[in-house]
């Protein structure tokens, strides 16, 4: 068996014509890339697995980026009155590397692993718009690389990822650097939301049958609620935003205070969108950690409904405590007290996940490859980070910690050690999924051991740091504020900065592993399931074929794919295994559907995203140059518009024939 | 029971070495810590978050005992496939409402002090405190209980330093003149953003004289890292001293001092159009008013009157003291402080070093947005202050005349 793009060639020829190619009848232009090959192929695809893989590509080189900022500012700060950057070098730096972890790393990071895997865990065979799909990758991508053109153009943005106004003003900040910052995580977020719409329909709509919403895999779910929260949190970042470009580009006074404007409205919007964001951040990898504790446990997620509750019960009470982040901001008593409480109450199920999570691995069969000892790090990690977390929703006990480093450390617990672990996690889990080969498991414990030590050697003293008074977000720290004794505040910047480097190494080491993986031929390809999964996923080739599964299979539990493989004795309660993956995979394909019909590649979506960076150019250079784009931008919609969803005929080089059914995918018998 | 033995033989001594890192990771008088609160509304906040830290602390060592447990005693020994279970109603909604009802208990306590922090109505006494890039401005009204209490006859304006009399409810009026800043003492309260065209109250009371170190806690922009504070308490007779001497009338350097004379002219001709000296004359026997906000974004230039009644500069960023004479200060003992803060600044005690430094080029020591051919977003003003130019001779002057001004 196997998938042919479009009828074969020698179809075609029997159809008649192999001459003449017209251009697609959408818009006369181009030749509609109905059957691209080689690298063309990655350009106008609309696969949810390749744009996985570019979305992860993308997004880890991102994470490099980021990365490098970041060792730039522990080594400004290893020494007191640091020289490695001057003060305006900083700024910049700790507001794009925030920016980076944030909208070009984690969400996009987040983004691959769920556009990869959403569709094949429930049984589909693509998200639900493709070209959109393809769409928010390229917004993604090109948004990013316009935000980071700001560093050759006059300067990064200076003003801190929260971008508070009104310093975030052209007063205070007049390189053009916020005016890159704010468009383009406008056109990230457009990404997230064409993404989040995307998802949810997915998710909704085209589940395999019998998969109702209680038997789908935790790492869905946790999807599914994570794209509620961006669907309703990046309106709100939008609003702030184009609030913030038409102040800096044509003069408004929303932030400004002569004018009468009150900066805490910026403060507002910002932590509306922002502390949402943060369950955005960290929901993917608490889905991720519950499918492989369960896989190296050998047992069902405990208490999966209340994880699954718990995770949306997070997604709405993240919703009522946005104020946390401003419990300095001289909000009143009353308002405070209101938040201080929220935050606590969202401690509940966030706690309950790790009860879970622990309850899952007590009395199974545990196996700590690698991508185990991530998620338990995570699991642990994120109670550190969590448990930093209660002391400051005590709005007083906040007011002496929030702005120094304990903050910094409580996040970098969360999100480093909970949200970037638990990516970590999925690459090494996935992996043999996404490219047949398993990562190496010895190389992946150095890689996951130099990382544990890093995080925790980089980030653990500031919590003492903070505690003794380290605010934030300074270029330089003195000696005459660092204490006596051999512990004072130097001691421990200089123990983080060096955590730096060995966190660095750990992250270079999984480079190291994928390039030692793909190049040596002494790694063999991965058996088909090589971890003993239990969901979907694993119950397909590896990789995937273009339309993931043969057959669509029919739910009939949690966990489908264990449940084939293993049957319990009704009377000895003993498991046995009744059937091998491949097995259980050869009974599926026994019976292929016969009409599977794909999506067509489309190069108006990366003709789209492209008009929007340049709009972003016009509106900060040049208003012919933002003519220039918004035309690009009518003309690639109404191409989109006019584009049918599958190619015609004679899209196909030579073309299909005219058959009704002809141009769209077929499962036929080829040799 | 044998396995079990053996892993108490590991925890131990890890809780043991782990929490002597925790005692002995502190350093010794940061003068920044959050945990050595110096007068009532920190203490507050201390007494509340010790025993929430111990909680967290606790809870903590509970989930790694666990996890470390299961770790051990679970892991794949070729065991039987474990039964496939979902979970254990009972023990969910058990574990579910321990974290509540702990989450209750110290929610009770935090409302309380919230509020505890808010009260305002039994103010003793009101200082105006107003944020700019980069330094603080104090000004004390001579209105009420300032006046009538605490001799405050005609408002005091300063910056650097704020000074308090001991045991006294002080209310700040916490507002800034460009963008957000946070004042944050941490010995005496937690912080409160300075906010543009809101004013915050933030009360303060230390309960024993000395000097408590802060520092802008808000992101304010190119130099946010050298807007620091110092909140200096003195006892009540102290206090009545300090406010004499900063109310006595302005003395022109006498004529044998021909240094500083000098130095008074070139600070009317160089300095006096920013920075107010309460008193000092122009040539023509008119009082000289500086005008900052003609030149300056947020409108005002530090109160140099009394200068060398604090001990520090450029927001707090340098000492006015030289290392010895700050340390013998800081470290004094609450009966000696007053004194010794009291003298200001001597001529052995000058900080030569930095104040020189900063005369010379003052952008390039402080990091601000002082260059002038930069400055087309705010119609030629500045963000901070700009190099003088001045020669050596001349900051020798300068110094010399600003060493009269206490």
């Amino acid at each position: 068996m196997a998938i042919i793009e479009r009828p074969s060639s020698e179809v075609a020829i029997a159809g008649g014509s192999t001459v003449g190619v017209k251009p697609s009848e959408a818009l006369g232009v181009f030749k509609r890339p109905a059957a691209s090959t080689s690298w063309r192929d990655w350009i106008v695809t609309v696969d949810h697995k390749k744009l996985g893989i570019m979305y992860g590509v993308a997004a880890f080189f991102f994470f490099i980026v980021g990365g490098l900022e970041a060792v730039l500012i522990r080594m400004q700060l290893i020494a007191p009155n640091g020289k490695v950057l001057n003060a305006d070098q900083y700024n910049q730096m700790f507001t794009m590397h925030a920016t980076t972890m944030v909208f070009l790393f984690v969400m996009p990071m987040a983004a691959a692993f769920a556009n990869y895997f959403v569709p094949l865990q429930i049984g589909a065979r693509d998200v639900a718009f493709p070209r959109i799909n393809a769409f928010g990758f390229w917004c993604f991508l090109f948004g990013g690389i316009f935000l980071n053109t700001a560093w050759f153009l006059g300067g990064a943005a200076d003003g801190g990822w929260f971008m508070y106004a009104p310093n975030s003003s052209t007063l205070f900040s007049p390189s053009h650097g916020i005016d890159f910052w704010s468009m383009g995580l406008q056109i990230t977020g457009i990404a997230s939301l064409t993404g989040a719409i995307n998802l949810i329909v997915t998710i909704l709509n085209m589940r395999a049958p019998g998969m109702k919403m209680m038997r789908m895999p935790i790492f869905t779910w946790m999807v599914l609620v994570v794209q509620f929260l961006l669907l309703f949190a990046i309106p709100v970042i939008t609003v702030a935003l184009f609030l913030l470009t038409f102040q800096r580009s044509f003069d408004a006074t929303f932030f400004d205070v002569a004018s009468g404007a009150d900066p805490l409205l910026w403060q507002h919007l910002f932590w509306i969108f922002g502390h949402p964001e943060v369950y955005i951040l960290i929901l993917p990898s608490f889905g991720i950690v519950s499918e492989i504790l369960p896989v190296f446990s050998k047992k069902p997620l405990f208490g999966y409904p209340i994880v699954a509750m718990s995770g949306a019960a997070i997604g709405f009470v993240g919703w009522g405590v946005w104020a946390h982040h401003m419990f300095a901001s001289g909000l009143g008593p009353v308002s405070v007290t209101v938040f201080s409480m929220a935050t606590m109450a969202i401690a509940v199920p966030t706690g309950v996940k790790i009860v879970n999570w622990v309850m899952t691995m007590w009395g199974g069969k545990l196996q700590f490859t690698v991508p185990m000892l991530f998620s338990i790090a995570l699991v642990v990690q994120f109670t550190i980070g969590g448990l930093s977390g209660v002391t400051h929703a005590v709005a007083p006990s906040d007011t002496q910690q929030t702005d120094t480093y304990y903050i910094v450390a409580h996040f970098h617990y969360v999100l480093f050690g909970g949200a970037i672990f638990g990516l970590f996690a999925g690459f090494y889990y996935w992996w043999p999924k996404m490219f047949r080969k398993q990562l190496s498991e010895s190389l992946g414990r150095w890689n996951f051991w130099l990382m544990v030590v890093g995080m925790n050697m980089t980030f653990g003293p500031m919590h003492m740091l903070g505690l003794q008074g380290q605010p934030r977000r300074m270029s330089v720290w003195t000696e005459a504020r660092a204490g006596e004794g051999f512990f004072n505040l130097g001691f421990w910047n200089r123990i983080s900065s060096i955590g730096s480097l060995v966190l660095s190494l750990g992250v270079l080491l999984f480079i190291i592993n994928v390039v030692y993986t793909h190049k040596s031929k002494k790694v063999a390809i991965a058996p088909l399931d090589p971890w003993d999964g239990r969901t979907l996923e694993w119950m397909t080739d590896s990789p995937p074929k273009e339309h993931n599964f043969d057959t669509i299979p029919t739910i009939n539990n949690l966990d489908e794919f264990f449940h084939r493989k293993y049957a319990q004795d009704a009377t000895t309660h003993e498991i046995t295994q009744v059937a091998t993956a491949e097995e259980v995979l050869a009974e599926m394909n026994a019976h292929p559907d016969e009409h599977i019909h794909m999506p067509s590649r489309s190069y108006w979506p990366i003709l789209l995203a492209l008009a929007l960076p340049i709009i972003g150019y016009g509106l900060i250079y040049n208003r012919v140059i933002l003519a220039v784009g918004v035309a690009m931008v009518v003309a690639t919609m109404f191409g989109w518009a006019m584009e049918p969803s599958t190619a015609a005929d004679d899209d196909f080089d030579p073309p299909a024939p005219g058959d009704g059914g002809g141009h769209t995918k077929e499962l036929a018998p080829l040799g | 029971m044998k396995s079990s033995r053996r892993w108490s033989n590991i925890i131990k001594p890890v809780l043991a070495v782990s929490s002597l890192i925790a005692v002995a990771g502190c350093a010794k008088d940061a003068p920044q810590d959050t945990w050595q609160p110096a007068g009532p509304n920190a203490k507050m906040i201390d007494d509340l978050q010790r025993p929430i830290f111990y909680i967290a602390g606790i809870v903590g060592v509970i989930v790694f005992a666990a996890v470390a447990w299961a770790i051990f005693r679970f892991r794949d020994r070729g065991q039987a496939m474990p039964e496939q279970t979902h979970g254990k109603p009972a023990l969910e909604i058990t574990l579910t409402v321990i974290p509540v009802l702990i989450l209750i208990g110290v929610g009770v306590p935090t409302v309380g002090t919230i509020f505890d922090l808010a009260k305002t109505d039994d103010t003793e006494m009101t200082i105006n405190v107003t944020g700019q890039q980069w330094w603080w401005e104090y000004d004390y009204p001579a209105v009420g209980d300032n006046a009538e209490v605490y001799g405050i006859s005609d408002p005091i304006v300063t910056s650097g330093q704020l000074v308090i009399p001991e045991d006294t409810k002080v209310l700040l009026r916490v507002t800034s003149r460009d963008v957000i800043h946070s004042y944050w003492i941490p010995k005496l309260n937690g912080k409160k953003d300075s906010v543009p065209g809101r004013v915050h109250l933030l009360r303060m009371e230390g309960s024993e004289p000395g000097i408590y170190a802060g520092q802008c806690t808000e992101f304010c922009g190119l130099s946010h890292a050298y807007m620091r504070m110092e909140a200096v308490v003195l006892s009540k007779a102290d206090y009545a001293t300090w406010v004499a001497n900063q109310l006595e009338a302005y003395n022109s350097p006498s004529a044998d001092n021909v240094l500083a004379v000098e130095g008074e002219k070139l600070f009317l001709q160089q300095c006096a159009r920013c920075h107010q000296v309460n008193g000092l004359l122009n040539a023509d026997g008119t009082p000289n008013v500086a005008a900052p906000d003609q030149y300056v974004v947020s409108g005002a230039a530090p109160n140099l009157t009394n200068l060398m009644t604090r001990n520090t500069f450029a927001g707090a960023s340098w000492d006015l003291l030289t290392p010895e004479c700050r340390d013998d200060v800081w470290n004094a003992t609450p009966a000696e402080f007053g004194e010794k803060y009291l003298a200001g600044v001597s001529e052995d005690c000058l900080n030569q070093k930095d104040l020189r430094e900063w005369l010379r080029n003052a952008p390039e020591k402080k990091p601000m947005y002082a260059d002038p051919t930069k400055l087309t977003e705010t119609g030629g003003k500045y963000r901070g202050m700009p190099a003088l130019g001045l020669t050596e001779d001349q900051i020798s002057a300068l110094v010399a005349y600003l060493l009269e001004l206490k």
